[in-house]
């Protein structure tokens, strides 16, 4: 099957498309990886039907915030994109400008589109929230590099990302605030400080305050603190004036992030997400959060009713991302990107991200997915399986992969193992992070290549398979760093004299 | 013997304190204990009782619901699954993070631990 040039049916779904207006049973037809019609048609003999009665059909869900990519990102991310119904999603600050260039070249073979919502931090997210919150951290924000990168990849980036917690003032918030404005990008803030931190002054109500319509609050009903409701579960008034001023509420479910009490009350007083998005990492995908459809369906239990979930997977998040003319909707002659679902009805509990279990009667579950007019089986459990999302260091072996590495990588990490045997470096605590040296580390990692004239992918594959089972990916001066610096030197100059595999 | 070495060895020898709380012929566990005036849980290893802090250095969760994973040498936390070795207390998947761990002995029906990281 040729998904460029295939014409196929799926017959008699209940088909929701709120931005069309559309609520009921129909025919979708696609064909040359395009949407050709909802409702009537005309067929060729060629045309494949899929019968897909008694489901339901929508455009392709969009997952504005996940982690793909960096120390919090799966061996697979497709595993929560197509395969969970999912056909668009964001990084949330995976990436910062110092590293969108290794971002861009390991997941590009992705069958998932996959953006960059990228962080204002040069190396992105740490992955260790005990400093995240840190200022320091920030290191130099490079404004030439961003715009001209932002010049020549305008369609990757789809916002810049900031974190509103810490004891720092709203600086960093202002500063995020300003490259957004130069690079004409919506602002996207995480509100909640994490648990066991008490900043004397919370920066939650600053986001709500500096946040300007098309800008995006993530953690609407975190638990934390700085809730969007005071001690008495009212919705505080500044969230409510930033509403009015059209700034977007995303849910951002995660492993810190929702809690029912306070999902509840602000539901009751109308504060609603405008996108729901799960914050889907490493951390979180065996519990509480597990898929976006999981999350859509504590939605449901919510309040919710069905099409107002969906408009929030599809017609809203394409809105807040400048996507409408490529998802979101099943308009004609937009790409073929569907989901296909089941809402199954039994007894089921969905936890939130503390110790709150609410049962619930309704269940989301994926059946389908099209992408560009390509197939996928749904299968929620891929993404849980261990080697997706526990990242482990091979210590006690060399990784298999290693041995299909080339002589030009290898060669690379003979020269790169030489060149860091000058330099010192440890990990000392969550609490401390030399992110300085990470970056030396990372600036050390590009010297050699470019010396080397090794292609940037060849580069980090070599480093990743040195060390690394899977495939997962992540900022290569954090990796490096991450790594006890004997072992770290002896494993690259074992791999660089490795026999290669047998062609 | 090299003074460096004597330094090391005078690091690792920890001493031994009594555990109390746990009989040495408990067959539940995870179980709760106290070691020199600190609470910890014993988790049953394949090769033994193996002492880990009482809750996870991250954020809090109990230890007392921890999984042991890869044949027993990794407990992992379920709240958000950081996982830590029990040799020696370092984090898998959670750079820079350490579980605190002690060794378990039983002596005529006494049960004695002591630190190890």
């Amino acid at each position: 099957m040729d998904p460029a040039t295939d014409s196929v049916l799926l017959k008699g779904a209940h088909v929701m498309d709120p931005g069309q207006g559309i609520d009921r049973v129909a025919d979708v037809h696609l064909a040359g990886g395009k949407i050709q019609c909802v409702g009537s048609h005309e067929l060729t003999p060629n045309t494949k039907v899929i019968d897909v009665s008694s489901h339901y059909l929508s455009a392709g869900w969009i997952d504005i915030h996940v982690h793909a990519y960096g120390t919090l990102g799966f061996a697979s991310p497709d595993t929560v994109g197509v395969y969970q119904g999912v056909t668009t999603f964001v990084d949330a600050g995976g990436p910062g400008i110092g590293v969108l260039d290794q971002f861009m070249e390991l997941l590009s073979d992705l069958e998932t589109t996959l953006y960059a919502g990228a962080f204002i931090r040069p190396m992105g997210l740490l992955g260790l929230n005990f400093i995240e919150g840190d200022v320091r951290t920030l290191g130099e924000v490079p404004i030439t590099r961003w715009v001209d990168f932002a010049k020549q990849h305008r369609d990757l980036l789809r916002y810049i990302k900031c974190n509103a917690i810490g004891d720092y003032g709203p600086g960093t918030l202002k500063l995020t605030k300003g490259l957004a404005e130069i690079l004409n990008l919506p602002l996207y803030m995480h509100i909640g400080e994490f648990q066991l931190q008490n900043p004397k002054h919370l920066l939650a109500p600053e986001a709500f305050r500096i946040a300007e319509a098309g800008d995006m609050i993530t953690h609407l009903y975190h638990g934390n603190l700085g809730q969007v409701i005071d001690e008495n579960g009212k919705v505080l008034p500044i969230v409510r004036d930033a509403e009015r001023r059209g700034v977007i509420f995303d849910l951002g479910f995660g492993g810190y992030n929702f809690s029912w009490d306070v999902a509840e009350k602000a539901f009751a007083q109308d504060l609603i997400p405008h996108t729901i998005s799960s914050d889907l990492q490493q951390f979180n995908v065996v519990r509480p959060v597990k898929s976006l459809a999981n999350v859509m369906s504590a939605m449901i239990r919510l309040g919710m009713t069905l099409p107002e979930v969906i408009e929030r997977v599809t017609r809203n998040p394409a809105h807040a991302l400048s996507l409408v003319d490529l998802a979101g909707s099943l308009k004609p002659g937009l790409p073929a990107d569907i989901t296909v679902f089941r809402v199954e009805t039994g007894d089921y509990e969905i936890s939130d991200c503390y110790t709150k279990v609410r049962k619930a009667e309704k269940q989301i579950i994926p059946v389908l997915t099209f992408k560009n007019g390509k197939r996928f089986e749904a299968d929620l459990a891929l993404a849980q399986e261990e080697n997706n999302w526990f990242l482990q260091i091979a210590e006690d072996h060399v990784p298999s992969r290693a041995r299909a590495l080339g002589e030009r990588q290898r060669s690379f990490l003979s020269a790169l193992a030489g060149r860091l045997s000058s330099i010192n470096w440890e990990l000392s605590s969550a609490e401390r992070l030399d992110i300085e040296k990470a970056l030396e580390l990372q600036e050390i990692f590009h010297e050699v290549r470019g010396k080397q004239g090794l292609p940037l992918k060849d580069a980090l594959q070599s480093v990743y398979a040195s060390f690394l089972d899977q495939n997962f990916t992540m900022q290569i001066g954090l990796l490096l760093l991450r790594l006890e610096r004997p072992f770290a030197l002896q494993r690259l100059r074992d791999v660089s004299g490795q026999r290669p595999m047998a062609a | 013997m090299s003074q460096d070495l004597a330094g090391s060895l005078q690091m690792t020898e920890r001493p031994w304190h009594v555990l109390t709380g746990l009989r040495a012929d408990s067959t539940k566990f995870p179980a709760r204990a106290k070691l020199d005036g600190e609470g910890i849980v014993i988790l049953r290893t394949k090769t033994g009782l193996r002492g880990v802090q009482r809750s996870c250095p991250h954020l809090q969760g109990t230890m007392m619901n921890a999984e042991l994973i890869a044949d027993d040498t990794m407990v992992r936390c379920p709240l958000h699954v950081f996982t830590f070795k029990l040799s020696d207390g370092k984090g898998i998947n959670c750079p820079g993070f350490r579980l605190k761990v002690y060794e378990i002995k039983e002596e005529n029906g006494v049960l004695f631990g002591r630190s190890v990281n």
